[in-house]
């Protein structure tokens, strides 16, 4: 597919489009802000939308976030998804309708079941399976990663979205220069947590092994 | 990161930078940056985040700011200061309004003597919300003029304007908002902050300018009437925009955030077409828009739930160009119903004109289907730990045929299985009042459960209902002592306010015992069994009884722990001991439970540790490890 925009520079981005998909407390809106902000400090015009209110934890949360000079409305079109990142794999997949030639995924492997499939007796798929319905959406690489296994190598499992922020770095499909997002994370940290954040990130980054 | 640490954006940015902002904290910063002095709320998504904002900055800027009772309380409030000549600001959710719809219409006869804008959050595909109201009618009906941003930058900006104008023509002014404005991050540009502290007068302008009665209601409304009038010839043209080629015969009129959809979907189709975005949509400025029609030969009307501009432009398409083609909902074209999207303006454009859309929508529907029916559904839940859950649980047990009358809150979610104790979600307080109704005309028991800010807002009215005309019901009062849903708001029944002041906490347990309520218990819901003898017990009662289940939400006790420093060990299921007879997830449903197969287990990211699950098992298998707490046994989250 051709790229619409500058990998390396700040200049040039017609469109990007983001989902980060999850369950709620797994710090979905956190990631979305620090990829937002990075944006912001390259001078990028950005839309991103959340859904607030109702259940905190454990219902079903996504964002969409929308990079680029072309862009004014705030929720992407079916089928023109860029990144999809995928905390919880179901979640991943539910996003299935944005997903395209076009979209890179990288997918946390750690499956949460919804506890209301377990009263309907209904068969939660597999991780592999997951991976393989994934696979009939999009050509491209997925990249999967434990997420929780890193995270907690970092310090705790509650950084597995800052580890999905740095293999998100390490995919290159950002259309950011190295380092900003890294920097952006440091800033948005509350001191207390930055070092584990950035362990966090560190480590994911280092657990993606791009094809050469 | 860390759970539950808000995301916000810097309301304090200095002036000429860009701050990425949610639309919300841009409408928030749009009044520190119009002389604010005053602003009140009832929270309600998706407006919290306003009052949010606001309450954060609140003691630095020098404003007043309160979460009130409800939204009319928070209405008289900003009146008050708007009558004192100061500058006022209260928000709420789309049905919130019509909580303060009472004060608000006679409000606009009044006028102000400050100025005061009033902002509706609404909720097109009811996100969060018990409908899809269209709050634009309000603005006609009640006389309001009404702007409607379609991004954050505007938000910001349209609330500036909205206080100009309320100033000037000495009338409130509503800002029209919708979910994806309120809940929608961008870049903003600041201005300068001019809010801060003052002291106004209470002296009316002519002796009788806020007596409405009779005679002197009329004159106030003729008197309405003309303000109307002049701001439509003096402003409403203003905030008009033409794009596109002038030549063009097909036109989009447009406005709020469905003006964003369609101007990427024209970008994407590339059809020749221009496109009115209409930025005041009460009054409409009807030359602008009349001249509009007259210069193409059919116009597509792009706008979310009722076809509130397309029936107008009707009308004023009969005096300008009645043989233009209108387009829209009445038509077809566009749904009624629901939250709009690029894909629906597609749509619709494809049908309009013929032009298909960019992306085959059938071909992805067809594919996405497949996938979809493979992923079970994840609705909304009770958080681990939750005591909702614990009361929803003994409820099930102890009046399980009951008529259950629920309510606004998060226990709205204990109509889903395995609890199924919630008939009923309808409008705020009206679990009580519709338990009256329902033992009027009924054998059946009758369960009313209600929150505690929910209790405060419009729960104690339908109570005294009950108890001076004598009706038989229990009322379950499920005290978290806080407004847990929208995120953790204080209410009059905490120790602390809006700004972080300590407060007297009003007790709801006092306020029932002085209606003469005199079965009035308060129980902790982790306690399962008390729990269920207590509400078997109030059911054999007669008249009206209350049984107030107090435990915080588990949130603010989760916080609190990790604040102390305290671990939170999760609790573990013996697989020595279980013999998978699944009674922990068909009855208590926490979500930290895993169905294995072959057994269950407790996943560990998931348990908050709170122990109140041992009490489920049959077979004793649930158990604490090395450091677990256990919040009933150890009195964690039950001390206020």
């Amino acid at each position: 597919m051709e790229k619409r925009w500058n990998r390396g520079g700040n200049v040039n981005v017609k469109e990007f489009n983001v989902i980060v998909a999850g369950v709620g407390g797994q710090g979905i809106l956190f990631t979305t802000n620090v990829i937002a902000r990075a944006a912001l400090k390259l001078g990028l015009n950005f839309a991103q939308s959340e859904v607030h209110g109702l259940s905190q934890r454990y219902g079903s949360i996504r964002t969409e976030l929308r990079i680029g000079e072309d862009v004014s409305s705030p929720l992407i079109l079916e089928g023109t998804l860029d990144l999809l990142i995928a905390l919880e794999p179901l979640e991943g997949l539910r996003q299935a309708p944005y997903i395209s030639e076009r979209t890179t995924v990288i997918m946390n492997d750690h499956i949460i079941p919804p506890i209301g499939a377990y009263l309907d007796r209904f068969s939660i798929p597999s991780f592999d399976e997951v991976l393989e319905l994934m696979k009939s959406l999009s050509p491209r690489e997925i990249i999967t990663i434990d997420a929780y296994k890193i995270a907690k190598e970092a310090g705790d499992y509650i950084t597995a979205n800052t580890v999905m922020l740095g293999a998100a770095q390490a995919s290159g499909i950002l259309p950011f220069p190295e380092g900003v997002l890294r920097e952006t994370l440091e800033e948005v940290s509350p001191p207390k947590y930055r070092d584990l954040n950035l362990r966090a990130f560190d480590l994911g980054r280092e657990a993606v092994v791009l094809p050469r | 990161m860390l759970h539950g640490v808000p995301f916000m954006g810097d309301l304090l940015a200095p002036p000429n930078t860009l701050e990425v902002l949610l639309g919300n904290e841009a409408i928030a910063r749009g009044a520190l940056e119009s002389g604010l002095n005053v602003a009140a709320a009832y929270p309600g998504t998706p407006s919290t985040e306003i009052g949010e904002a606001l309450s954060k900055v609140a003691k630095k800027v020098g404003i007043y700011f309160e979460w009130s009772a409800n939204e009319k309380v928070a209405t008289e409030v900003a009146m008050g200061a708007a009558w004192s000549g100061l500058r006022s600001l209260t928000m709420m959710k789309h049905v919130g309004f019509n909580v303060a719809s009472d004060a608000i219409f006679t409000l606009t006869y009044a006028g102000v003597t400050g100025a005061m804008v009033i902002v509706s959050a609404d909720d097109p595909h009811a996100h969060s919300s018990q409908n899809e109201q269209d709050n634009r009618h309000y603005a006609e009906a009640a006389g309001l003029p009404m702007l409607e941003p379609y991004n954050p930058q505007e938000a910001k900006d349209y609330t500036k304007d909205a206080f100009e104008i309320s100033a000037k023509y000495k009338i409130p002014v509503l800002v029209r908002t919708t979910t994806r404005i309120n809940h929608q991050r961008a870049p903003v540009l600041l201005g300068e902050i001019t809010a801060g502290p003052a002291k106004g007068e209470f002296e009316p302008p002519e002796p009788d300018r806020y007596l409405q009665v009779g005679k002197i209601a009329r004159k106030h409304h003729h008197e309405l009437l003309s303000k109307l009038k002049d701001i439509q010839m003096e402003l409403a043209g203003t905030y008009a925009r033409i794009e596109g080629p002038t030549d063009a015969e097909f036109g989009i009129i447009t406005s709020g955030v469905a003006y964003a959809h369609a101007k990427e979907s024209l970008r994407l189709v590339g059809i020749d077409a221009k496109v009115l975005k209409l930025g005041m949509t009460h009054p409409l400025p009807e030359r602008t828009i009349g001249e509009f029609l007259s210069s193409v030969n059919a116009v597509m009307i792009v706008e979310e739930l009722d076809p509130y501009l397309e029936m107008r432009i009707k009308a004023i398409a009969k005096d300008y160009a009645p043989d233009v083609e209108i387009l829209g909902k009445l038509t077809g074209h566009m749904p009624r119903v629901g939250e709009y999207t690029m894909r629906t303006v597609l749509e619709g454009l494809s049908k309009a004109t013929g032009v298909a859309p960019p992306v085959n929508f059938t071909e992805i529907d067809g594919r996405s289907a497949k996938i979809l029916e493979r992923i079970p559904p994840r609705p909304p839940v009770l958080c681990p730990a939750c005591p909702h859950r614990s009361t929803g649980y003994a409820l099930r047990r102890a009046a399980g045929r009951a008529a259950f009358m629920g309510d606004i809150g998060c226990y709205a979610l204990l109509f889903e299985k395995p609890f199924r104790v919630e008939h009923v979600t309808h409008a705020m307080g009206s679990s009580i009042g519709l338990a009256n109704g329902i033992n009027i005309s009924t054998e059946r028991d009758t369960v009313a459960l209600i929150g505690d800010s929910t209790f405060f807002h419009a729960g104690i009215p339908a109570l005294i209902n009950a108890v001076h005309n004598k009706r038989k019901m229990l009322v379950l009062i499920m005290d978290n002592r806080i407004t847990a849903m929208t995120g953790h708001q204080p209410h009059p029944g905490t120790e602390f306010n809006a700004v972080g002041e300590e407060v007297p906490a009003i007790d709801i347990e006092k306020i029932v015992r002085s209606m003469g309520i005199d079965f009035v218990r308060v129980i902790d819901p982790y306690d399962h069994a008390e729990t269920e003898k207590v509400i078997r017990e109030a059911l054999k009662r007669d008249g009206v009884s209350v049984i107030i289940a107090k435990r915080e939400c588990a949130l603010l006790t989760v916080g609190r722990l990790r604040r102390e420093g305290k671990k939170i060990v999760p609790y573990r299921i013996d697989p020595e001991k279980c013999t998978y007879c699944r009674v922990c997830i068909n009855t208590f449903a926490c979500p930290a439970f895993v169905d294995t197969g072959k057994l269950v287990e407790i996943d560990p990211t998931v348990c908050f540790g709170c122990g109140a699950c041992v009490q489920v098992c049959p077979y004793d298998a649930i158990e604490p490890q090395e450091g677990s707490l256990n919040w009933r046994k150890d009195g964690i989250g039950v001390g206020m």
